[in-house]
């Protein structure tokens, strides 16, 4: 996932736990990267217009996925990947190799264009696409090595490139504070909450300039410089963030209420909304 | 799944089938079993190991500060930088750092990739002589869009020049062309966590702890008449 993730926990003796956890880490991407070509993404990729049987970690992501999808309109679509590709964002930093797919970004595809199979557990490309599971992926992740801590000890935080888990209260016994990066000034906080037993991640514009496309456009997002969501899983937290991004302040609020998800948006101008 | 032709109806039921399905899923992963080839697992483990910490060196902040001001040695300087004990916090396995905050040089020239250490020396305090050896040091540092390469100049026992050398990011580097010397120094407040992407000034930080890690090794070899490493080694050597 690229990502460097740290994991906190409130006592010492854990370590085969943590160990458990962070294996979560790696087994999620080895089945989930679009970088890879062998990965089971990338094989399911490859196989549009089958009905292809899936794992239940590739199958429940890519379903929940599509959920997201569906109710937020279109703002999260995980068939962005192509355009992903196109926009430069197509190498696996760790070998260094370039994964292209050779679909055209302005093939029109979307969410629409992917079945899903519950009782069989099969997922169906109905036309050449790239699945990008990225945040979906590494919040499942995350949520694995939640479930995993969450078995030896309450109180414990997860942290994956930004997006965190908070278990439990913090060794003070209050519950975790969160600080949320300031979007524009690097190394300064715009704002914090508070989380016990519950995701919080944010979505920010100012980490590799504007990576999060509209994918109703094709277009970059540009009305949100930072979202964050707190969800009861990073899975949700994260794709509700992205989608809050994409939707823009307005919207992006509406979504969650309608969610019942707590989240911040600050506009590009600093202008804050809350939900 | 709620139809989605009355959405103020189907709302309510909206909320709730994404937050269950959410962890429904979580539930069905986890119960489906983890089965992993140990052997593999250990490969990924070793292979992340080789080139990225697992969590934030803890002295990091102090190597950028240290890396600014040109003097202090990579490890000692953290008393300072730790604006008050705080006895709750010895329970945790790992506890972060609050880098200070109070210790921003004032802004320096932005605009060249390059750090220049010049323009913070005449800020550095009296310090013993730096433990670094001569040389040009790499060292790698990763983000979450990829790994950095940063090369830190060590002339005279001080750092003169560092950078970004190598850019293996999915997206294009140019956002850390102008990382200057303000980036460095990183605030996080007393919060116990920040949420909101690694960066890839985090990344920077990184390369640049393990380039003065080795430069500090070597010298540290060459004191004890060890044979020393070589300036610009392969950074993943350990």
């Amino acid at each position: 996932m690229g990502t460097l993730v740290t994991i906190h926990v409130a006592r010492p003796g854990l370590d085969e736990a943590v160990e458990r956890a962070f294996q979560w880490f790696y087994d999620v991407e080895r089945r989930c990267t679009r970088f890879d070509p062998k990965s089971e993404l990338m094989r399911l990729s490859a196989q549009a217009g089958t009905a292809v049987k899936a794992s239940d970690m590739l199958f429940e992501t890519v379903r929940f996925a599509l959920e997201v999808a569906k109710e937020s309109g279109g703002a999260f679509d995980p068939t962005v990947g192509h355009r992903m590709e196109a926009r430069g964002y197509n190498r696996e930093h760790r070998t260094r190799e370039t994964v292209h797919s050779g679909l055209e970004p302005e093939a029109q595809v979307s969410y629409r264009d992917v079945a899903i199979d519950v009782p069989e557990k099969t997922i169906t490309l109905r036309r050449p696409l790239v699945i990008d599971l990225g945040g979906v992926a590494k919040g499942l992740a995350i949520d694995m090595a939640a479930q995993e801590l969450k078995r030896v000890t309450g109180d414990f935080t997860i942290d994956a490139g930004g997006d965190l888990y908070l278990g439990g209260r913090n060794p003070k016994g209050e519950p975790w504070s969160v600080g949320i990066r300031h979007p524009r000034i690097d190394g300064q906080l715009i704002d914090r909450v508070y989380a016990s037993d519950e995701a919080v991640c944010t979505s920010g514009d100012y980490e590799r300039g504007q990576h999060v496309i509209d994918p109703r456009t094709g277009k970059p997002a540009t009305a949100v410089a930072s979202a964050t969501v707190m969800a009861p899983s990073a899975m949700l937290a994260d794709a509700a963030a992205t989608a809050v991004f994409v939707l823009g302040p307005a919207e992006g609020i509406a979504f969650l209420r309608r969610l019942e998800l707590k989240g911040i948006i600050y506009t590009p101008e600093l202008e804050r909304y809350e939900t | 799944m709620p139809p989605a032709s009355s959405p103020n109806k189907a709302n309510k039921k909206v909320a709730n089938s994404l937050v269950a399905l959410s962890s429904a899923a979580v539930l069905a992963v986890y119960s489906a079993g983890y089965v992993r080839t140990k052997a593999a697992a250990e490969k990924f483990v070793q292979q992340a190991d080789d080139r990225r910490p697992r969590q934030a060196p803890p002295a990091r902040p102090e190597i950028v500060e240290a890396s600014l001001k040109t003097a202090p040695a990579p490890v000692p300087v953290e008393a300072k930088a730790e604006p008050k004990p705080e006895e709750a916090r010895e329970k945790p396995k790992a506890v972060e750092k609050a880098p200070s905050a109070d210790a921003a040089p004032a802004p320096a020239p932005a605009a060249a990739p390059v750090v220049a250490a010049a323009p913070a020396a005449a800020a550095a305090p009296m310090s013993p002589p730096p433990p670094w050896k001569d040389g040009i040091w790499k060292g790698w540092g990763t983000c979450r869009h990829g790994d950095i390469q940063a090369a830190v100049k060590i002339e005279n026992g001080k750092i003169t020049q560092a950078g970004v050398s190598d850019c293996e990011t999915r997206y294009s580097c140019d956002i850390i062309d102008k990382l200057p010397p303000e980036v460095l120094q990183r605030q996080t407040a007393d919060v116990d966590r920040v949420g909101g992407a690694t960066q890839s000034s985090d990344a920077f930080y990184y390369a640049v702890y393990e380039a003065l890690r080795q430069a500090a090794e070597a010298y540290k070899a060459d004191a004890a008449g060890a044979p020393a490493a070589a300036p610009a080694a392969p950074p993943q050597a350990n």
